[in-house]
């Protein structure tokens, strides 16, 4: 065998292609580019305005993302004299590993997944948690007090969150009987949405919160905290710090569209062809569901934090637990 | 529960009107500077100085309330002409009003930049020149809002 055929097969393996290439990293920075984009034109066009339009104007602006990256990369990064510089350095990229760890669990395609593991989708949640504290870690290391106050914020917000997550999809794990990802696509006889609809939305909500998008962009605060834990980053840290935020919500749509959409089904015949375009479907859902979340952005104003603690430990977290009685009744009913 | 179920269907209608407008968008933004709004009668934009009609009397300068308009006297002349300075300016209109024999004029133009803060004080020979809006030159196209009942603002060709 030779070398480059070598380089070919490796690079085609799922434990490669699947986090690097899709639905990985190259697809999460197209994601990442595009749904900005788009996030901006949808609340432009609700708000009776244009959006961006004059970078590739003949394809309404769509390359504007593109060009905000690059003035970005060119910017200086300041690394204030209060702050603690070695955890200042380092946080943002624990964050960025801790987003892009999720993709290592979520198979893009069916028997195409870089670990494939009973518990994948505790794996994907466990890594999606770990996020917040690498935020927590750069607010904190800012030594500055908006950016303390939005650190704390995140921790609040996290633990309004994370149980109502880890509910909706333990009463979907309890529906299937399994927490491997894979699987559970295979169970789904109609899509887990209309299984479960309670899960769907308790899962939805948490999955917004998560990733800090109105109504719940309290961590970030722009008007009341500037940016928070990320007011003093600069130059394509920065960027990174905003575009964490879309790499939480790239996977946690992945997550509902494998749980509640019936993921990659009805599976593309190309599938025979490489298995992983087959999960174009997946993808194409995703990505609905994300424009979905960027639409909100047009209606909502943002919650105060203490109004959004209040919806989650008192109406989602109860709601999250009947997620899991209704699983308990379903199961009974459809799976006998 | 029952405000549960009400909140619950208050978000869900504040979507669907979301939606309704993603879905069919009213856009009411002017493509500035490709399109350009067509002023009112009588609107207070940059102003206009016409040396042969003017008297050099220095009203116009002595009502300005912002203190802009200055009287420049040239060396050997008795009395001065007007000049303004637009750093200054609040267009109020005083100085065309007062003016005895029209020599102040206030144009429809608003859309001037100046590239330093000295460039925004125009002496007489300057504020003698006329006044361009630098979107019509590059030719934009002159619109004028029309009011709709059921679109609110709509911009048609003037
Ligand atoms: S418009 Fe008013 S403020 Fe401006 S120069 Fe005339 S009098 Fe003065
Ligand atoms: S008020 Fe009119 S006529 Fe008198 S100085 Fe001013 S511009 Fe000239």
């Amino acid at each position: 065998m030779g070398l480059l055929e070598w380089v070919l097969e490796l690079l085609l393996s799922p434990q490669v292609f699947a986090p690097v290439v899709f639905p990985g990293l190259v697809t999460a920075l197209v994601v990442l580019l595009t749904i900005i984009w788009a996030e901006r034109k949808i609340a432009a066009r609700v708000q009776m305005r244009v959006g961006p339009l004059y970078v590739t104007r003949r394809f309404g602006g769509v390359l504007q993302m593109l060009a905000d990256g690059t003035r970005y990369m060119f910017q200086e990064f300041i690394i204030p004299e209060t702050s603690d510089k070695g955890f200042f350095v380092f946080a943002p990229v624990l964050a960025l590993a801790a987003a892009i760890l999720p993709f290592a669990f979520i198979p893009a395609a069916p028997g195409f997944a870089p670990v494939k593991h009973p518990l994948a989708a505790l794996g994907v949640l466990a890594s999606l948690s770990a996020a917040p504290l690498a935020v927590l870690l750069m607010g904190w290391s800012s030594g500055n007090k908006f950016a303390i106050q939005g650190a704390v914020r995140e921790a609040f917000m996290t633990l309004a969150y994370e149980a109502v997550v880890f509910l909706s999809v333990l009463a979907m794990g309890m529906l299937y009987g399994t927490l491997d990802l894979e699987e559970a696509v295979y169970r789904q006889v109609i899509p887990g949405l209309l299984l479960n609809p309670i899960s769907a939305f308790t899962f939805f909500v948490g999955m917004v919160m998560s990733a800090g998008r109105l109504p719940f962009d309290i961590v970030e605060g722009e008007q009341e905290i500037v940016a928070g834990p990320y007011v003093e980053y600069s130059g394509i840290v920065f960027g990174i710090g905003m575009g964490l935020a879309y790499l939480k919500l790239y996977a946690f749509s992945l997550l509902f569209s494998i749980l509640y959409l019936s993921g990659w089904e009805p599976l593309l015949p190309i599938y025979s062809v490489y298995p992983p375009l087959g999960g174009l479907m997946l993808f194409v859902k995703a990505y609905a569901v994300m424009l979905f979340v960027a639409f909100l952005r047009s209606v909502y104003g943002r919650y105060r934090l203490d109004q959004a603690l209040r919806a989650g430990w008192r109406i989602f977290l109860p709601l999250a637990l009947a997620s899991v009685m209704f699983s308990a009744f379903v199961k009974v009913v459809v799976y006998g | 529960m029952g405000n549960l179920v009400r909140s619950f269907v208050g978000h869900v209608r504040a979507v669907a009107t979301g939606l309704r407008y993603l879905l069919l968008p009213n856009r009411m933004t002017v493509y500035y500077p490709e399109k350009l709004i067509e002023l009112p009668e009588g609107y207070r934009g940059l102003i206009r100085y016409y040396p042969e009609l003017c008297v050099q009397c220095g009203l116009c300068a002595m009502v300005c309330p912002a203190g802009a308009m200055k009287m420049y006297v040239k060396k050997g002349e008795k009395r001065g002409r007007p000049g303004v300075n637009y750093q200054r300016c609040i267009f109020c209109g005083f100085c065309a009003d007062i003016c005895p024999q029209n020599a102040l004029e206030m144009t429809k133009v608003h859309d001037v930049a100046y590239e330093k803060l000295e460039d925004m004080i125009l002496s007489p020979e300057e504020f003698a020149r006329e006044v361009r809006s630098p979107a019509l030159e590059e030719g934009a196209v002159k619109v004028k809002v029309i009011f709709s009942e059921e679109r609110g603002l709509v911009h048609e060709p003037a």
